[in-house]
């Protein structure tokens, strides 16, 4: 055989092979994520892998857009995309095939989408989403359930120091528009604020032609952020009234989900405009300590379905999995979802004990491999400790009577007698006694 | 671990600078400045951590988390482009980000009937939207250094660099024709840091805001 040195099968940047471990903790956090959405009475939609660039578009904004993979459609002639995000084409499906659904649409999806990426910024091209869609509903109830949702899923994962950040994006437009910005310094303006800039802004404003309220109000953006005293801040000083009116919706958001028990973990951030070609009202991202990058976001797109000719209110949010499974996996319980429980090794010539013994197991719900190779006790047990198998069951040993098996826990070859029905009790383990070493 | 807040700082003449202002809000940081080749300080009573690290590899500890909290110049920033929270001008490290080129090419240049021109910089990204927004075209030369020396062997025409006081432009007989940014040190902080540990950032920020 003819060696092959990696460099011979390479990989393109940004994407990545996930092996059986990894894998295993991605799945375990995509159930847990799941489990919540369906708890919460939403049904699961399940999108294609591509679409015309054109039908696409239609519901992005410039940032995605430009971040599509395209290539030709040999049957039509025409773009294709693999999507860049999953919400627009959820939007679709509601618009061109739910109209007749009565509303509201509570959706959720789990896949992956590919955005390109800047060079060596050693950032991921592919993300795994999971995400849920609430559409029908204009109610800050609606907005409220996505925050409730994103909470018991971190608090399910077992986050502590999380924060979900609730903004809401008109209180910004209603600064913007209310005041008569010219158009140049708009773009700047909006640099500025989600960079929270105190001093760039401040250069902008002297310069603008525009009252001293109006600068007062967008001087004040950058430093809206924190608990609830925020609001009573931003009321004080913002006399438009799309501003006023997004301050009394997110209150009362915040209102609904102090019933819903989670407002320790909320944080107010009236200066966040990220995502402000796409969003109409309240915003959430979801930060956990200690990693840069949120593992959730969303936030109201009331026009997204007007795209594809089918206007409707809309909320949603989508956990990103890797950005999860950074900051989760060192803890025990994702580390033990890549375990296997048993490993059958048998002695005897005959195979029937091994395969009865091994669908019993089976039936009572613990993963059963049977190491079918012929090799030694030793090199046996090293296979079961690579492969994550908790423990290894010894077949035919000289120790066991008929209907007795010798099992070793992998972890320290630490070996007992056990009767086959007692391995299907939940507390054989403890007759290993404490663990060797630890 | 967590709950120590971390700070990304560049070595050089803003280490010390920071040092000094963060001792002004009782932040003690001294040991930075000894002879070590440490790389990282812990001090366990404040709860606080300290990097050394690179200028242009501040914003990328921060971005990723690494770092709660960074130090850097405002042109680094304007380079990188990275998703950051800016929120303090911290006022030291002034200098400016020109165009500059030979003296003797400057006597009869018209940088108005600039078309297409070849540039030489540490900041490619400043640079070509600089003059996409002056709709000038622009070949960039990406050097890592002494950038002054790009026009006096020919490598390009004029370059794109950091002045502060000018002499080494006038060493190498250069002069400044157009200013494209005043620069400053920021502090730039970390999004979810902001966000999940928003008491002690604040008290950090609104501290520092008062000595500057």
């Amino acid at each position: 055989m003819i060696p092959v040195r990696n460099t011979d099968a390479p990989l393109p940047k940004g994407v990545a092979d996930f092996l059986p471990e990894k894998a295993a903790k991605i799945g375990y956090i995509q159930e847990k994520i799941l489990r919540v959405f369906e708890l919460w009475g939403f049904r699961r939609i399940i999108t294609p892998l591509l679409e015309f660039q054109d039908v696409m578009a239609l519901a992005l904004g410039d940032n995605l857009r430009e971040r599509m993979f395209r290539f030709d459609d040999r049957q039509t002639g025409k773009l294709l995309v693999i999507p860049p995000d999953i919400t627009p084409q959820v939007a679709r499906i509601v618009a061109t095939r739910m109209r007749e659904y009565p509303l509201p649409h509570r959706l959720y999806y789990s896949g992956r989408v590919l955005r390109h990426a800047e060079i060596q910024s050693g950032r991921s091209r592919e993300t795994f989403q999971a995400g849920v869609e609430l559409i029908g509903l204009v109610s800050p109830e609606a907005d409220a359930e996505m925050a409730a949702m994103a909470v018991e899923v971190l608090k399910g994962l077992g986050f502590d120091g999380f924060r979900i950040a609730v903004g809401q994006v008109e209180f910004f437009r209603g600064i913007m528009d209310s005041a008569g910005f010219s158009p140049s310094s708009r773009e700047l303006l909006r640099e500025a604020i989600s960079k929270k800039d105190s001093s760039a802004l401040r250069e902008i404003l002297e310069q603008e032609p525009v009252s001293d309220r109006a600068k007062e109000e967008m001087a004040m953006l950058p430093r809206l952020f924190g608990g609830r005293e925020v609001l009573a801040e931003a009321e004080r000083v913002v006399g438009n009234e799309r501003s006023k009116r997004a301050l009394e919706n997110i209150s009362q958001v915040l209102d609904i989900l102090d019933i819903y028990g989670v407002g320790d973990y909320l944080t107010i951030d009236l200066g966040e405009i990220r995502g402000l070609d796409y969003y109409t009202g309240v915003t959430l991202e979801g930060f956990v300590a200690g990693l840069g990058e949120p593992v959730c976001s969303g936030g109201r797109y009331d026009n997204l379905t007007t795209c594809y000719g089918f206007p409707s209110p809309a909320t949603g949010f989508a956990f990103n999995i890797m950005a999860l499974l950074n900051a989760a996996e060192r803890r025990p319980d994702v580390e033990a979802s890549k375990t296997g429980d048993f490993l059958i090794f048998n002695g005897k010539e005959d195979r029937r004990e091994a395969l009865e013994l091994a669908k019993r197991l089976r039936r009572k719900g613990f993963t059963t491999a049977r190491d079918i190779i012929r090799r030694g006790f030793a090199e046996s047990l090293e296979y079961a400790r690579k492969m994550n198998i908790l423990y290894m069951i010894v077949i035919g040993a000289e120790e066991c009577a008929d209907d007795e098996v010798y099992v070793v826990r992998v972890a320290d070859g630490k070996g007992v007698v056990l009767g086959t029905g007692d391995l299907s009790r939940k507390d054989f383990p403890e007759r290993f006694g404490p663990l060797q070493g630890d | 671990m967590t709950d120590f807040i971390t700070i990304a700082i560049p070595k050089g003449r803003i280490l010390h600078d920071s040092v000094a202002l963060f001792k002004k809000i009782g932040i003690d940081c001294d040991e930075l400045l000894s002879d070590s080749r440490k790389l990282i300080f812990e001090n366990p009573t404040q709860k606080m951590r300290y990097m050394i690290v690179r200028a242009t590899d501040v914003p990328t500890y921060v971005e990723y988390g690494c770092a709660d909290l960074g130090i850097v110049g405002k042109d680094t920033l304007l380079e990188q482009r990275k998703d950051l929270y800016e929120p303090l001008d911290l006022k030291f490290g002034y200098c400016r980000l020109v165009v500059a080129e030979p003296a003797e090419l400057s006597r009869t240049d018209d940088p108005s009937s600039w078309a297409n021109i070849r540039i030489a910089t540490k900041y490619p990204n400043v640079t070509e939207k600089y003059f996409a927004g002056k709709g000038v075209q622009v070949e960039i030369i990406k050097l890592y250094g002494s950038i002054e020396l790009a026009p006096l062997v020919g490598l390009s025409e004029r370059i794109v660099d950091l002045v502060s006081t000018g002499e080494t432009l006038r060493q190498n007989g250069l002069v400044e024709v157009e200013t494209i940014a005043e620069i400053t040190c920021r502090l730039i902080v970390n999004r979810a840091s902001l966000k999940t540990r928003h008491g002690r950032i604040t008290e950090i920020l609104e501290g520092l805001e008062q000595h500057l």
